[in-house]
Parts: C-alpha cells; structure tokens; sequence
C-alpha cells in the first residue's frame, strides 16, 4: 500500500478505535471508575519511585490548569493566553500568606482560589468585550503586566529573589510526604474533573457552549454572553489559582520564571492536542505533554524537536485533537452543530414574515 | 456520563503505559557499571540560557576526559549525565528528583541560575546530595542548606571590592548606579552601594532596568543630569556595550565601571570605542600567562571552536573540584562527598583559589582590570 494511502487511513483507524473505546466505556462504567480510583490510590506504593511520584504530581497540576482553561478555550471558545498569570497570582497569594502571615495552607488553598478568581473577574469585565485575536492581545499582555508587577513590587513579592521557604503543609500535625501531596494533587484534580463536567452538563455550560457555537443566536434565546464569559473566565481562574497554591506549597520556592507566557503557551498546547472542548481531551493533553517531555530526556536537546514533531503529527492527522469535540486546528464546520445548539436555533414553526420570500413580491 | 466514561478508558490506558515506561527507566538505572563513579548535571542545553548551558555541558566533559585520562578518581572513571532545564525552575526541581532516586549517582552539578538552583534545593536538602552549583550567586542560595555550594563567588565580596577600586584607585566620590532588575542585579548594585557609602562615598542615584530592554537613553539622561563623577553598572556584557555606546552617544563622559560579568570579549567587539577606558575586575582572566589557563583556553578553542568564559571555567573548576573532594572523602558515599566538599581550602581553581565559608559560600580572589584601546589588560595603577 500507499504510504500516502496509509496516512490517509489513520484518521479513520483511530475513529474507529475511539468508537470501540466509547462502547467498551459503556458496558463497564463502573468497573472502571473504580479502577481509576484504586489506580489513584494505588499508585505510589505500587512505584515508589520518588522522582515518579514527582512526574505524576506535577501531572495532577496540568491536569487542573488544562481542565480549568478548557472551561474558556474549549466550551465558551474564547481564546485567553494569559491562564499561567493566574496560575501565578494563585501561587504567589498561598506563599506570601503562609511566609508572611503565618497562615495554614488549609487556610491558603482555597484563598489562592479566591484571589485569582477575583482578578479573573476584575480582567473579564475588562476584556471580554472584545473578540478573538483582540481578547488573546489582551490577556496575553495581562500575563507580562503580571510578570513586570512580580518583579518590580519588591517590597511586597521580594521581586526577582522569589520566595524560599514556603513551609510544607501540615495534615492534622504530621507534614506532608511525597505520597501526601501526590494523594492530595489527585484529590483536587478529581474535584476539578468532576466540577467541570458538572458545570458542562449543567444549564450554564449549555449556555457556554451556545455562546461558542453561535454568540448571535445565543444572545436572541436571551442568554446573557457578557455575563456568562465572566463566570466562566471566573470559574477557570479559581482553578488556575487552587493550582499555582499546590505548587508554591509542593516545589517550595516560587520566582516570577515559573510564571511566564510560555508556561500558557504550554496549557493551551495541552488543551489543543487533547482536544478543545472535551473534558477527557484536556486530562490526556495534561497527562500526554507531561510524560513526553519526561520520557524523551535522554535525547536532551533534541528532546523537544520531537515535542514538536508529535504536536505537528497531531495537527495533521487529527486536527480535533486526540479526543476532540472541535479544535481550535480544525476548520469550522457550519453542517453539524451540537444538538442544544440546533434545538435553539430551530426553524420557527410560524413562516418568517420579516424576510423577503422567493417568488413573491 | 459518556464523558466519564472516555475519562476512565484513557486514564486506564495512559496508568499502563506509564507502568511501562517506568519499569523500562527503572531497569536503565540499573545497568550502570559498578566500577564508574556517576554524576550529574543539571543545566539549562536549551532556552534563553542555552549559551551558558551548552558551555557548562562543554567544560564538565572535559574536565572528566582529563580526569579519566589521569587514572579517573579513587581509581574508578567517571561517568556523566546530563539533563536539561530548559531554564524552567520546575523542571530543575525534577531533575533534582531523579538523580536523587538513582542510587549510583554520588553529586549533582548545576543549576545556572539561582531561580533554577533554588527551586531544586529542597529536593537535594531532604534526600542528601550535593548541589554545587558553578554560578548561582542569590544571597539565599548556599546558606540555604548544608549540601547546597556556590563557587562563582556572592557579591558580598566583590562589592567591597568594586568600591574599594572606586573609591581608593580611581578616586570617585559621588556615583550613579544602574542594575539590571533581577536578583543578581539588586545585590550587586545593593553590595557595591552599602560598601561605597561605608567608605565615605556617595551614591547619588540609583536606576534600573529589565532583562531585555535594548533602549537605556531615558535612564542614562536622568543619571547624567547628577552631579556624579562615577558611574556603576551591574550589567552583563551585551547590555552593558549597548549603555556604554548610548553613554556615549548622549554626551555623558565620566569615568565607568561594573562587576565582573562584563568581562567578555564580545564587551569590545560590540562596544567598540564606547567601552575604552571601562573598569571592571575578573577571577578568572583568559590572556592570564598561567599555563594551566592557557591549556584549558587552548583545549576549549580546539574542542569546540569557541573561546571560554568566565562562566565556563567555573563549571571547568566545578568538576575538578568535585573529583578533588571524592578522592579526599575516600569514598563515593554522598555524606563522606559533602563534609569532604566543605572543608575545601586555597583549592587551586582556574578562577582563582576557592575556599568555603560555613555557610557554602566560594571566598573569590578578584584581579583589576580594564579595557585600553580596544584590549582587556590587568590595570597596573
């Protein structure tokens, strides 16, 4: 055969293999829900490994930022460049508590939330007017502003020295371990998971996801967009900053280099190639971008020429994305909208009397 | 549910071939021959630091081909593995985690800045392995903890240094400073200050600027509008010949100086004229007449095709330090490596002889130097 022909059939075998995957999924619900569980659990007294133990934590911390950046790139189609400002501000908000005033990271974690979910909704009311590319401009430019304020407010972030001696969460007196902060990561990962899927299927991501697919038509049904960006640029920020507070408490010494653009240009690349809009595709490009990297570093520095050659593969053969409902890679499609959307934009049942009819005059 | 569903295959999935790729790794780790001593290094191969890393990869291997070359240490050749930040802190901090759990790796040399070293230092604390680092130079890093050492050398030292040579050869009273905005950047401007006051000087303005800015003229104009005689930059040499032509070009003639970091050659190629006359000071000298600097100087060129830098020859004197401290520790154990590691005096490094504090710190030598028509010479007085 073709080598041509061959890379034609790709697309299709991997179609396929997603469908048996999906039917399998279906007959064993369950089961396997609850081997993910024991998965989890099982995990670190299965390989012990400490440096494992670490790939798989900072893992769980991609996997939160991918999940959370998909609420806005992938279900309400907003392209945000800014996610790891967030991330940051997150961090930096449980580490000045807990070095400055003495605060329990109990007490920080949610917090940090709060915080960057506060300037996630300060920058959406300021920004979210805008379309597409002038909306990436903007919060591409609030990751820098964030960035030149982290260094230049030295009186208050310690500026370029970053801050040391983050101390090690406590549960209930004992520190924590390596196997904690894994189980601890996992937990919040699964919460993540699981409240973004909830949100998805709830009212307000039917209205996200009408806002994506039709901004016009979702403004005429009487969805409020405006309103509905915010919270979900709110939403994803609050993750963004549970994340940043995990990884200030975990990696223990934060400095502005943690928090750069190219740390969203990552997220975003996790999102994309696991595939837009889809809450198992965020998990995957989490889970997949982490392990390469990892797995590759005996090559060193050609390590991320194939980095880059897997993403082009994926942009080429699967440009939705490995799991992908629709990618930011792909085309739009006009034919095939997704059914709350169809149910919305319906044809009235009484002829339309606005609009010009063919034949008559 | 479907979405659950997918979730739970995929993560099923990627669990097994994660076991997969950790049982290969773990196997790999294995392999290593007994009779190697294995170290690592952490270094920035990519990235915006890449230069520095990629001569940091140069001049650890070197000085293991000379070692092995010379009956190895202890008797055993050395073995190295390099791994790759990409200058990201967090991916220092990883590395630090993996050859921590390799239990044939005996110490660690790394990272480049202090931002990647310091994000690691955990790490290297709780398991117990040498972290020596060739430049990270944050005030933080070294009293950080016991196993944590710098060699370049903090600007504690080399401040005091500075405004001596300000203040007693040069004969400056009244100096501006301009630093560029990062940790290394505030501490030096911060020591030279501290120390140039305490000597009766004063420092009549303070600017700064950020990695990247390629325009100094509004900064420079705001320090030529004080009365200084003197003019302090805590640069590195590419930003430091960019403010040294705009100084120029501006009209501002007054005597100039700045840290060691401006010794390179490409100071000159890209300054030209406008850095005639720039005083600075150097441990590590590559004209130095030493035959030891010349043969390493000549080595690198022949090797690699490019001339050493300060921050080359300190990861060179990284190395060689290093397999001294093993062959005194009689042993490859890493608490018999650090405690040996500490007690290091008047160590003969090409970038001078190097001694730690308690703290972890490299007490430096520092020579004066210049640059006179076009060349960098020792200034003489």
């Amino acid at each position: 055969m073709e080598l041509k022909q061959m890379l034609r059939r790709i697309p299709t075998l991997l179609g396929s293999a997603r469908a048996t995957m999906a039917a399998f999924s279906v007959r064993y619900r369950m089961p396997l829900v609850l081997l993910l569980l024991v998965g989890i659990v099982a995990f670190p007294h299965v390989i012990t490994g400490p440096y494992y133990i670490r790939v798989a934590t900072i893992m769980g911390i991609y996997v939160i930022l991918a999940s959370s950046l998909n609420i806005i790139i992938g279900f309400t189609g907003l392209f945000s460049l800014g996610h790891a400002a967030f991330y940051g501000i997150g961090a930096y908000t449980s580490a000045l508590l807990a070095t400055q005033a003495g605060v329990s990271f109990w007490i920080a974690l949610p917090a940090a939330g709060l915080v960057a979910a506060a300037f996630g909704a300060l920058i959406g009311v300021a920004t979210l007017r805008l379309r597409a590319v002038f909306l990436a401009f903007t919060t591409l430019g609030f990751g820098e502003i964030t960035r030149i304020v982290i260094l230049n407010w030295r009186s208050f972030t310690r500026g370029p020295l970053g801050i040391a001696g983050i101390p090690v969460p406590r549960f209930f007196g004992t520190p924590f371990t390596r196997v904690s902060y894994w189980y601890l990561v996992a937990g919040l990962a699964v919460i993540t998971v699981l409240a973004v899927y909830r949100v998805y299927h709830s009212r307000i991501g039917r209205a996200l996801v009408a806002i994506r697919e039709d901004e016009l038509a979702a403004r005429s049904m009487g969805i409020h967009v405006f309103g509905y960006k915010v919270l979900a640029f709110t939403m994803a920020c609050f993750f963004a900053g549970i994340a940043g507070s995990f990884f200030a408490h975990f990696q223990r010494f934060i400095s502005a280099d943690s928090f750069l653009n190219t740390e969203s240009f990552t997220i975003i690349t996790m999102v994309a190639l696991g595939g837009t809009g889809s809450i198992v595709g965020a998990v995957v490009g989490a889970v997949i971008l982490t392990l390469l990297p990892e797995m590759f570093r005996f090559l060193v520095e050609f390590r991320m020429v194939l980095y880059g050659l897997i993403l082009i593969m994926v942009i080429v053969l699967k440009p939705g994305g490995i799991v992908g409902v629709k990618g930011v890679f792909e085309k739009p499609k006009s034919r095939r909208k997704p059914w709350i959307v169809e149910k919305l934009t319906r044809k009235p049942t009484i002829p339309d009397t606005t609009q010009p009819q063919g034949g008559t005059l | 549910m479907k979405g659950i569903m997918r979730f739970s295959v995929l993560a099923v999935l990627t669990a097994v071939l994660v076991l997969a790729g950790c049982g290969g790794g773990s196997q790999q780790a294995t392999t290593g021959e007994p009779e190697t001593i294995h170290i690592a290094l952490t270094a920035p191969i990519t990235g915006d630091w890449s230069e520095y890393g990629v001569n940091f990869r140069r001049s650890v291997e070197m000085g293991i081909d000379y070692l092995n070359a010379n009956g190895g240490v202890l008797g055993r050749q050395l073995r190295l593995s390099v791994g790759d930040t990409g200058g990201s802190p967090q991916e220092a901090a990883t590395l630090a985690q993996r050859w921590t759990s390799d239990p044939t790796i005996v110490a660690q040399i790394g990272s480049f800045s202090s931002s990647e070293a310091m994000a690691a230092q955990p790490i290297f604390d709780s398991e117990g392995m040498v972290q020596l680092s060739p430049t990270a130079s944050h005030t933080g890093f070294a009293p950080g903890s016991e196993w944590s050492f710098g060699i370049v050398g903090t600007q504690a030292a080399e401040g005091p240094f500075m405004a001596n040579f300000a203040y007693n050869d040069l004969g400056l009273r009244r100096i501006a400073v301009l630093h560029l905005n990062n940790d290394w950047g505030i501490d030096t401007a911060r020591h030279f200050s501290d120390a140039f006051t305490r000597l009766g000087g004063e420092i009549v303005r303070t600017e700064f600027y950020f990695d990247g800015e390629r325009d100094f003229t509004a900064v420079l104009t705001r320090l030529a509008a004080t009365n200084a005689d003197g003019f302090f930059m805590a640069s590195f040499f590419n930003d430091g010949a960019a403010i040294a032509r705009q100084k120029e070009r501006i009209g501002w003639d007054v005597a100039f100086l700045g840290p060691s970091s401006l010794y390179s050659p490409q100071l000159i190629e890209l300054g030209g004229t406008a850095v005639d006359g720039l005083k600075t000071n150097v441990s590590f000298f590559g004209d130095d007449p030493d035959p030891r600097i010349q043969a390493y100087v000549s080595e690198f060129q022949q090797r690699f095709n490019a001339r050493p830098n300060f921050h080359a020859a300190l990861a060179y004197d990284a190395i060689i330090l290093l397999a001294d401290a093993i062959e005194r520790a009689g042993s490859t154990d890493r608490q018999a490596i650090r405690d040996a590691l500490a007690q290091t005096r008047d160590f003969p490094g090409l970038t001078g002889s190097i001694t730690f504090t308690p703290a972890g710190d490299a007490v430096k030598e520092y020579r004066r130097l210049w640059v006179n028509s076009g060349r960098f010479e020792i200034w003489e007085g």
